[in-house]
């Protein structure tokens, strides 16, 4: 079988299968219809033993077309109605919802739903894995990092708040349609960094979660209502980022930074993809904190060594990003990047201003951060102390040794 | 061989864990093909209708109540059990708990 042109076909089928189904019977049949998808991927893997027909996505599709009927009549639809699903013209509205531009309108729907504010947060990530990504609940337990049980909830939870809050299967339009994109990137740009900051020892893992944000992300960038600027600004971040995937891990399947990675093995396509996408969202008045983000992953890939990296405009590019979205991380890596080019006092004022219970689980950053102020003025207790501080706070075992090889060296 | 495990069903199997499984039956099968041994098979359904007992007891059943069923068999013509052992390593699904059992096919005297 030639394995690389169906990969992952099953998977992305399986997110296209259940939002035509869900077009056709609604998002209140979710279980029906995902039970009903489910199973013609189980008689596909059995059918397909002996022989792979020629078009595999076709053969998916008619099956589920096929399936049309059979849920009608889990349902209890009445007879009649089946019996005009069978000849008149349903049948052929039926039809055309399986083409491939009306499939991608359902997977957009979907998306839509799963990133619906109304949802918490968290649930819509678990959610839009499920659903849009054909994600089983132990692939998204590994992936995100979580018990299987927490991921069971989280989906009973969203599809609970999907059916009482009566959430519509559609693409919104006008004035609301800006807001509800926003909140549909932002569980793309969590996607991708569930991906790309993953600390699971599973690199398949990360690139699944990668490359998944980015096929979504290609979704909106294919629909005229949908490919705003901000999601051209969003695909060239994740395109920058992806470039430098590969060389993020060690050969003893350890977590390198920018300044050990090998810049030869950076994936150039990618660089130039993501270059081609940038011009196409620059084309706007009002820049995104996407924008802000793709510059600085963009200006770390033009340096050619660590060494060379101009630091000036990465702090630049910080600077208008906090304005426009104010968070304690900004200060911290701001301060980390004061404190390359020398510049010890900004470096010391950017840290000041962190209350560092903000940063949360991060917080170990702050302590690590301070310690390194305080070594680079010779305060050598201090530095000690300080990342003393952090390297308790710390979670990962990764980090934490990486922090202790550090400690051993003061 | 016959193989007897839980129902792909009953399992949970993700979309992409289900093509993994096809691909690798599908090389199964060509390996057996190429070698010119492969006679035969089918995969069954899961749904059971057991007859038992004089009283003829019919019940119904599935595959989840069961746990365990036969879920398709190949035939293969081979020089005797080992050479059938050696073919059956490469049968995809132990990991998920499954058997192959090989039986030979009685032939009778013309």
């Amino acid at each position: 079988m030639e394995n690389k042109d169906i990969d992952h076909l099953f998977r992305h089928h399986s997110g296209k299968m259940v939002a035509v189904l869900t077009r056709i019977f609604g998002l209140k049949h979710l279980d029906v219809i995902e039970d009903a998808v489910q199973d013609t991927f189980i008689k596909a893997s059995i059918s397909w033993r002996k022989e792979i027909p020629d078009y595999p996505e076709a053969w998916l599709t008619k099956a589920a077309k096929n399936r049309v009927v059979d849920i009608f009549r889990a349902l209890n639809t009445q007879r009649t109605h089946y019996a005009s699903i069978k000849s008149g013209t349903d049948a052929i509205a039926i039809n055309e919802l399986f083409l491939d531009s009306e499939i991608e309108d359902a997977q957009l729907r979907m998306i839509f739903t799963a990133c619906h504010p109304k949802l918490d947060p968290r649930d819509r990530i678990s959610f839009a894995l499920k659903t849009v990504s054909g994600f089983s609940i132990k692939e998204i337990s590994a992936a995100l990092l979580t018990k299987q049980e927490t991921i069971k909830k989280r989906l009973f939870r969203a599809r609970k708040a999907i059916k009482t809050l009566d959430i519509q299967f559609h693409i919104p339009r006008g004035r609301v349609l800006k807001s509800r994109l926003e909140s549909v990137m932002e569980v793309l740009y969590l996607i991708f960094n569930e991906g790309f900051h993953s600390n699971s020892k599973d690199q398949l893992i990360r690139e699944d979660l990668c490359s998944e944000a980015m096929r979504l992300c290609q979704l909106l960038l294919k629909n005229k209502a949908t490919r705003m600027p901000e999601a051209y600004a969003l695909f060239a971040l994740m395109c920058f980022h992806s470039a430098r995937l590969e060389t993020k891990i060690g050969a003893n399947n350890e977590i390198l930074d920018l300044k050990q990675q090998d810049r030869n093995r950076w994936h150039f396509p990618l660089i130039e993809l993501g270059n081609t996408m940038m011009y196409k969202a620059v084309d706007t008045e009002m820049f995104s904190c996407y924008h802000y983000e793709a510059a600085i992953a963009a200006e770390h890939l033009r340096a050619k060594s660590f060494e060379d990296t101009d630091w000036n405009k990465i702090l630049q590019w910080y600077e208008v990003l906090n304005k426009l979205q104010p968070m304690p991380i900004h200060l911290l890596t701001m301060a980390v990047i004061c404190m390359q080019i020398k510049n010890l006092d900004k470096a010391e004022s950017y840290i000041e201003q962190i209350t560092p219970e903000d940063l949360e689980q991060r917080i170990y950053l702050y302590y690590a951060a301070k310690s390194d102020l305080y070594a680079k003025q010779y305060n050598m207790k201090s530095a000690k102390e300080y990342l003393d501080i952090a390297i308790k706070k710390v979670n990962n075992s990764s980090e934490k040794e990486y922090l202790q090889k550090k400690y051993n060296q003061l | 061989m016959i193989f007897i495990g839980a129902d792909y069903a009953d399992l949970g199997l993700s979309p992409e864990e289900l093509q993994s499984r096809m691909g690798k039956w599908f090389a199964w099968g060509q390996k057996m093909e190429q070698a010119g041994i492969l006679r035969g098979g089918e995969a069954l359904h899961p749904q059971i209708r057991r007859i038992v007992g004089e009283n003829r007891t019919v019940t119904d059943l599935t595959s989840a109540e069961v746990k365990e069923i036969v879920g398709g068999y190949y035939t293969v013509e081979a020089k005797d059990f080992d050479a059938v052992e050696e073919i059956a390593k490469d049968f995809p699904d132990y990991d998920l708990g499954g058997t192959v059992e090989i039986r030979e096919i009685m032939v009778f005297d013309k």
